[in-house]
């Protein structure tokens, strides 16, 4: 037994090296990103033999996971909530097919979207997926759940969602660490036909899952995170999930000795003890971090009419955003501290947002783009994407005007060229453009679209830290002439003040063409320099 | 004892080695503490956070409640009114006064330091000239480390030795620079403490504290009787004002007539 302040995210790291993983893969997003990051560092600091990597996207990390699992070792995947999205298939399927050695996914949901285009909660996959989902609500729970997910897991032959949120995923505290277990010894499924969801094994294997739910029920009624208080029948009642759990803490204090209490950190959701918070209660106030998910059971949507039930849906508590002590204190009428006052603030303080690095090559790429759509009808839109580039929609740039999902410039601007928008641009970085920006380049090759596709090659992953990206430079050439696209369409700019001319010639040309041209904008980052090197010296050694 | 306190400035200042050290040191000290941070975008130059809560009980929340917290420790001037929502009425904030505009909106400095020097609890400071006095510019996070420490429920020798620590694999340069740098702040903020004692009003403070070049040990008793004696005369508004707006650094041991 040792102690260690660590993260949230750091802890679930730990949590699986010590549970015996044989590898790891994740794709990074803020507020996930560190617990892969950890994982790889710790592994190599301590010569472990965990393998894993920064895959492509989601779903290719998760189906790596499945291959570790199927061949008998345990794996650790990780993503933040919208990254499940993209791994949505295999999360479906693979709960279906089931486990064999532990396979647990990390997911971080982020409410109030402190770096997130929306705040989706991951409860909803594991429910939807019919697989347990624990809900750590502190830093020692993210280790010990995290363990504990890796032992049901292959107890049960079910994957398990370990969901997160951010203000776990990046608070510290101290843990206290346990004994590694030893990772498996390879062995593989027996019986493949529980792997191969042909449909006269799948509706097999689907009756394996529908079996397993009491089970899983059990499992969850008999945990100990889900820890029900009765104080006395008529008193009023409060469910509380999650991270929620310390807000009502603290907000409370001695008052929650007057309430019936039931802490949830594990489901499928402990029907029994509900049952019994229910009956015991005058009324029922229910305080869960993210989506009203637990409120909309418990409540019927509001038509359950024997007890009165409080919380998101009711307006008890905010819909959106995270909680707090305050909103808490607000909900049960309880009053808040008053602040310091200090006169003539608003006054003298502006917003800071995050803005792109100064020197940065997408500066001179936006600098381009817009001087050479100047010529045309000031209407026209240019799709973006998600990275460090995204900034490029802020002032003073202006020069992107969509971000949706990983990978979607590209998409958008096919369909906006189908419907008359001339010329049709997108900007998508070399992380994104690997990650899920080939398959519809694909899609404009073979239709030739008359869109015009800027990738912002700068060799690295920056938005969320520097992690290597999969492929730059030539690279990112052979994949896009690969992809079908003709070399005389593939233009490769660099993007800097001194270059400009040249740039703005070769976009010129490229424009009255009436079909696909892909312009690469070229230069590494300039914040992440030195950790470019480093990747590019480690991928040559690979090579030699 | 519950203790929250909010520790602020921009990407690259070093705010979270600031909440490092004091976490180890808390954890040193047998107390519990919980230590959140928003750094999502921090390497773009975004405002930074975190919030780190101590108490001898185990801590609930992760986030510091509206009027809870009492100090605000930054590294930048404008992002110390940033979390002012959070202070307790009568709550601190310890502050470099050196600011650092990447936005286009910064206000201008005089009004930005008219409202920061109407707070009542405050310690400015250079903590950015006297970093680089100290040996390394990059320091000024420990200089306002420094100046805050009297105020944290720790002993400042359990944060002396995780500065040690955070720095170790940097080289005795550092170590030292970074150590002075911590002394410094802490000579400040006993200066500061003795003078408001005296009777010195908090707003002559506020514009003379950033104007003097503070060394790394606490200042000598006869100098600061001396700038006692000086910021209690009648005209010590008016040499406050002076002394700010020339910008430049006296040595401590001649107070001005």
């Amino acid at each position: 037994m040792s102690e260690e302040i660590l993260l949230g995210d750091e802890a679930v790291a730990r949590g699986a090296i010590d549970a015996g993983i044989s590898a790891a893969y994740a794709y990074p997003g803020t507020p996930s990103t560190e617990i892969y990051q950890t994982i790889q560092d710790y592994a190599k600091q301590h010569s472990l033999p965990v393998r894993g990597m920064w895959s492509t996207n989601e779903k290719v990390a998760l189906e790596e996971g499945i291959g570790v699992s199927y061949a008998g070792g345990r794996a650790m995947v990780s993503m933040k909530h919208v990254g499940l999205n993209v791994a949505a298939d295999p999360f479906m399927n693979v709960a279906v097919s089931g486990a064999h050695g532990g396979l647990v996914i990390a997911v971080a949901d982020d409410p109030s979207m402190h770096s997130s285009q929306n705040e989706q909660d991951s409860r909803y996959f594991a429910d939807f997926a019919m697989v347990p989902c624990l809900e750590p609500g502190d830093q020692q729970q993210c280790y010990d759940f995290t363990r504990e997910a890796f032992e049901l897991s292959e107890r049960l032959q079910v994957p398990v969602l370990l969901r997160l949120v951010t203000r776990l995923a990046h608070s510290r505290a101290a843990v206290t660490l346990a004994t590694a277990r030893a990772q498996n010894v390879p062995n593989y499924v027996e019986d493949p036909s529980r792997y191969t969801l042909l449909p006269v094994n799948a509706r097999k294997a689907y009756a394996k899952l529908v079996d397993k739910q009491p089970a899983l029920q059990d499992y969850s009624e008999n945990h100990a995170g889900n820890a029900l208080t009765l104080r006395g029948n008529g008193k009023p009642g409060i469910l509380v999930s999650g991270l929620g759990w310390n807000y009502l803490k603290e907000a409370m204090g001695d008052a929650l000795e007057g309430y019936n209490l039931l802490r949830v950190g594990v489901y499928p959701l402990p029907v029994k003890k509900i049952r019994q918070l229910l009956d015991a209660s005058s009324e029922v106030w229910i305080v869960e971090e993210g989506y009203p998910f637990i409120e909309r059971y418990v409540s019927a949507l509001g038509l359950m009419r024997e007890r009165p039930i409080h919380g998101k849906l009711t307006g008890a508590l905010p819909r959106m955003g995270e909680l707090t002590q305050d909103t808490i204190r607000r909900c049960f009428g309880l009053p808040v501290s008053v602040s310091l006052q200090i006169e003539g603030l608003s006054d003298v303080l502006v917003g800071r947002p995050p803005r792109l690095c100064d020197k940065c090559p997408h500066t001179d790429a936006y600098i381009a783009i817009n001087q050479v759509l100047t010529q045309y009808d000031p209407g026209v839109r240019v799709m973006g994407d998600i990275g460090c580039y995204t900034l490029g929609y802020l002032q003073p740039y202006n020069a992107i005007h969509s971000c949706l999902c990983m990978g979607s410039s590209i998409g958008m601007a096919i369909g906006a060229a189908h419907t008359g928008m001339t010329p049709s641009l997108c900007v998508i970085g070399d992380g994104t453009f690997t990650h899920s920006g080939m398959a519809p380049l694909l899609d404009a090759a073979r239709d030739n679209t008359n869109i015009k596709v800027f990738i912002l090659d700068n060799s690295i992953v920056a938005m969320t830290g520097g992690q290597p990206t999969m492929a730059t430079d030539e690279e990112v050439v052979d994949l896009v002439a690969g992809l079908g696209v003709p070399r005389e369409h593939i233009r490769i700019v660099v993007p800097l003040p001194n270059r400009k001319d040249q740039t703005l010639a070769i976009i010129n040309e490229e424009l009255p063409y009436k079909g696909l041209s892909v312009i690469i904008a070229r230069r590494a980052c300039v914040t992440y320099a030195k950790q470019i090197k480093l990747y590019k010296r480690a991928c040559e050694e690979q090579t030699e | 004892m519950n203790y929250d306190l909010v520790i602020c400035g921009v990407g690259g200042q070093g705010v979270l080695s600031i909440a490092w050290v004091i976490d180890h040191a808390v954890h040193e000290a047998g107390l519990h503490f919980k230590q959140s941070e928003v750094h999502g975008m921090a390497q773009r130059g975004g405002a930074v956070s975190a919030f780190v809560r101590i108490s001898d009980q185990p801590v609930a929340s992760d986030l510091i409640a509206n009027g809870a917290a009492s100090l605000v420790l930054s590294v930048e001037p404008m992002e110390a009114l940033r979390y002012a929502q959070l202070l307790r009425p009568d709550g601190w904030i310890v502050s470099d006064v050196t600011p650092l505009e990447n936005v286009d909106a910064y206000p201008p400095h005089e009004a930005l330091y008219k409202v920061l020097f109407s707070v009542p609890h405050l310690v400015a400071l250079d903590a950015t000239r006297l970093a680089t006095k100290a040996g390394a510019v990059k320091a000024q996070n420990m200089v306002v480390l420094g100046a805050a420490a009297s105020q944290l429920p720790l002993p400042v020798d359990l944060l002396e030795k995780q500065i040690h620590e955070l720095f170790a694999s940097k080289g005795e340069r550092i170590i030292k620079a970074n150590i002075n740098a911590f002394r410094m702040g802490a000579a400040a903020s006993q200066f500061a403490a003795a003078l408001s004692a005296a009777g010195v009003p908090s707003s002559v403070l506020a514009r003379v504290m950033p104007r003097l070049a503070f060394e790394p040990q606490a200042v000598a008793q006869p100098t600061l009787d001396a700038w006692c004696k000086r910021l209690l005369a009648a005209d010590a508004a008016q040499l406050a004002l002076q002394l700010f707006q020339a910008d430049a650094v006296l040595a401590l041991d001649v107070a001005p007539a």
